[in-house]
């Protein structure tokens, strides 16, 4: 085998250390500790030629890294869940510099309750913010996405900061094998960063995110970065393939996964889809016509590119790891908005929950994905929210709510 | 795809002895993966790591739900439900605990199922270490002689690991030939992959709606901590040697528990129902009046309530 054993999270240090970030603002959360971890020790040993700062909270970390972005030097930074939320109003100042920086959320589901692992509400509630997101399978994608990410960010068509997204546990402390691509392929791939419109310099003074009264001006520039968030979907086809013409891997806004005669299509994102894929295998082998498209590039969304692998298929199962109160799964909702207008419309549109605080996806579960998206499909109508919840998840539940002292019936 | 599930105790090194294996199968040129689960990151508390071997990308991810084999550290995880070392072991699994009964011996004492087979790797690291030390060169080295794997991609994998954790060289040579002479000694009962099982598919139960009485994440109930016992985290007890106590109240004041009292005469009392092994009184004991000593096999000293 190529390259070498590693977690997800080394994968992402690696990732901004070939990408040659200058300034690495940091704040400490589980899972992501160990990203920053590893560059501070690089940092420190001289192996990297940044400037590592321990900053007093996510707040001030996600500051430092948009001014620092805005004076024109290549920042990386990372986070997670709550810490993705505390410096939340930050993120949406950052991406209206137009402050290209890569900022890598490693998910982990938010509290209350509290639990350390993963699922995407987190990174989905800045799915508004203007940061461009990519979602990460493996640990080679987490390296990957992060060059690719810096070269979209710093496109002229583009300067809109990225989130890489990966899940806490299954790719942050998870270990296989990573390919460590070529520092001077990875210089070719990724040219020096000097943007335009960004700087320091005494006798050339500029503001930033200055005042706008009246809305004319506000909608005209929140319009310019919604152009610029789909520009994006370009500029990563042609980034991903230099990529693969540098580095030969292949990375598309949407991955299909055996979907060539595929029925109905199970629609996945992130680590999970790795169990998806199994779950499609082991179905094709008794007979089951079924694939699996997964979501890679979260924003911009890439409705075409959806459109295009759904299209004329029998039914389609979104299955959601987060859920939005009162509505269900946030995916499913774009997804369902994104086909509306296609003739060739799935005839039944799932709904499936599952994984939220890092819950397990079981071979039992998927199976039972699968016979209900079969069933709605030849009913012709959708069935969801289904949430991933077993009989034995049921007893499990009723145990332990005796043990905190709940009375009342179960 | 060979599936190994490790169970240990904090600080035992089931976690690094699944990459061990893992990079051993990596240096053969087979695909590897593995992750460990942490819960409460305390030392003595049940830990568990996966390893996956394959020859081609490998799909599966996060707990191991039908192991191939199962690496049991701490042979008195067995008895406690909480560790789920059980969990989708059938008549194939191979089973192997580290314990100094022989697998006949110890099926016989705890009924476990699968194909079971033993060494004493806490002895072996105390008469060759010399001291209480993690196993997880031991644990890894014979993990990979029942998988399969050549005795010096273990070897190289044990010096790299350990390297990483930032042992010494000479304390790295000392794991790799333990390691090494466990995994010649361990009696060989031969992984295979096999057909899995398919599983039937999931029955949903979807809750509904309680009051928040029930529904929300409250404790409804005073301190409870007494009612869990975590004396079973121990791989090694604190024990009192009387007449070397001269009364100075510093392992009182350092048991990260307050599992230890003092009585009128000045003497540590410890809750043994509670104690989770730490040795940090050992270690602070000025006149060493208290010694560690070793747990015994099969639950003798503990159960789960």
């Amino acid at each position: 085998m190529e390259g070498e054993m590693m977690t997800g999270n080394l994968a992402a240090a690696w990732g901004a250390r070939l990408a040659g970030a200058e300034y690495i603002p940091a704040f400490p959360i589980t899972p992501q500790t160990e990203i920053v971890e590893a560059l501070a020790k690089w940092c420190e040993s001289g192996a990297m030629p940044a400037r590592f700062v321990t900053l007093d909270s996510e707040h001030s970390m996600m500051t430092a890294a948009g001014a620092a972005a805005a004076t024109g030097v290549r920042v990386f930074t990372a986070t997670s869940s709550q810490g993705l939320l505390y410096a939340f109003e930050v993120l949406y100042s950052v991406s209206g510099w137009r402050a290209p920086l890569v900022l890598v959320n490693v998910s982990r589901a938010l509290a209350a309750p509290i639990t350390l692992e993963s699922d995407h509400n987190d990174v989905l509630a800045a799915r508004d913010c203007g940061f461009l997101q990519i979602h990460a399978e493996t640990c080679q994608e987490v390296l990957d996405s992060i060059l690719i990410a810096y070269r979209i960010a710093e496109d002229e068509r583009v300067m809109l900061p990225v989130i890489v997204n990966l899940d806490g546990f299954y790719l942050s402390f998870t270990r296989e094998p990573v390919a460590l691509p070529d520092p001077e392929l990875v210089a070719k791939f990724l040219p020096p960063f000097h943007p335009a419109h960004l700087g320091f310099k005494a006798s050339e003074p500029h503001a930033l995110g200055v005042a706008v009264l009246g809305g004319t001006p506000y909608s005209y520039f929140r319009h310019q970065m919604h152009l610029a968030a789909l520009n994006a979907l370009v500029v990563h086809q042609e980034a991903a393939a230099e990529f693969e013409r540098l580095f030969g891997r292949r990375y598309d806004l949407v991955e299909g996964y055996r979907l060539d005669d595929a029925e109905d299509v199970l629609v996945m994102t992130n680590a999970f889809a790795s169990k998806g894929k199994a779950a499609v295998d082991a179905a094709r082998a008794e007979g089951r016509r079924v694939g699996l498209v997964r979501l890679r590039m979260i924003r911009p969304w890439p409705a075409e590119a959806i459109r295009h692998v759904l299209r004329g298929r029998r039914a389609v199962a979104v299955l959601d790891q987060n859920l939005s109160p009162g509505q269900g799964g946030i995916l499913f909702q774009e997804l369902a908005a994104c086909l509306y207008h296609e003739t060739l419309r799935p005839l039944a549109l799932c709904s499936f929950i599952g994984g939220l605080g890092g819950k397990n996806l079981s071979e039992g579960e998927f199976r039972t994905i699968f016979e209900q998206t079969a069933e709605a499909g030849v009913q012709g109508k959708g069935i969801g929210p289904v949430l991933l919840y077993t009989e034995a998840d049921h007893r499990e539940m009723v145990q332990l709510q005796g043990i905190a002292g709940k009375v009342g019936t179960s | 795809m060979i599936a190994i599930r490790f169970h240990g105790r904090g600080g035992q090194g089931a976690k690094t002895a699944s990459r061990i294996l893992g990079t051993a199968a990596f240096l053969e040129g087979f695909v590897a993966q593995d992750s460990p689960i942490y819960g409460a990151e305390r030392r003595g508390a049940p830990v568990a790591a996966f390893t996956r071997i394959d020859k081609k990308p490998i799909r599966e991810r996060g707990l191991v739900a039908r192991p191939h084999l199962v690496m049991i550290g701490d042979a008195s995880l067995v008895q406690d439900p909480a560790a789920r070392v059980l969990d989708g072991i059938d008549e194939r699994t191979v089973v192997f605990v580290n314990s100094p009964l022989t697998a006949e011996q110890f099926q016989a004492q705890t009924s476990l199922p699968g194909r079971v087979t033993t060494l004493d790797l806490t002895e072996t690291a105390l008469q060759q270490f010399g001291k209480r030390s993690a196993i997880s060169a031991l644990l890894g080295a014979v993990a990979g002689r029942l998988v399969g794997l050549q005795e010096e991609s273990i070897r190289e994998a044990i010096a790299r690991e350990l390297a990483d954790l930032g042992l010494a060289v000479s304390a790295i040579a000392r794991n790799q030939a333990v390691g090494v002479a466990c995994y010649a000694a361990v009696p060989m009962v031969s992984v295979t992959a096999g057909p899995p099982q398919p599983f039937p598919p999931a029955a949903l139960q979807v809750p509904t709606y309680e009051s928040p009485t029930r529904g929300t994440a409250r404790i409804s109930a005073a301190g409870n901590s007494m009612l869990r016992e975590t004396g079973g985290w121990r791989t090694f007890r604190p024990v009192l040697v009387p007449d070397k106590c001269n009364g100075c109240w510093l392992c009182f004041a350092y048991c990260p528990d307050g599992v230890i009292s003092m009585t009128k005469e000045d003497r540590p009392v410890i809750d043994y129902a509670h104690c989770k092994g730490c040795q940090i009184c050992v270690h602070e004991c000025p006149t060493e009046a208290l010694v560690a000593e070793r747990e015994k096999e099969g639950g003798v000293a503990w159960k789960a309530k």
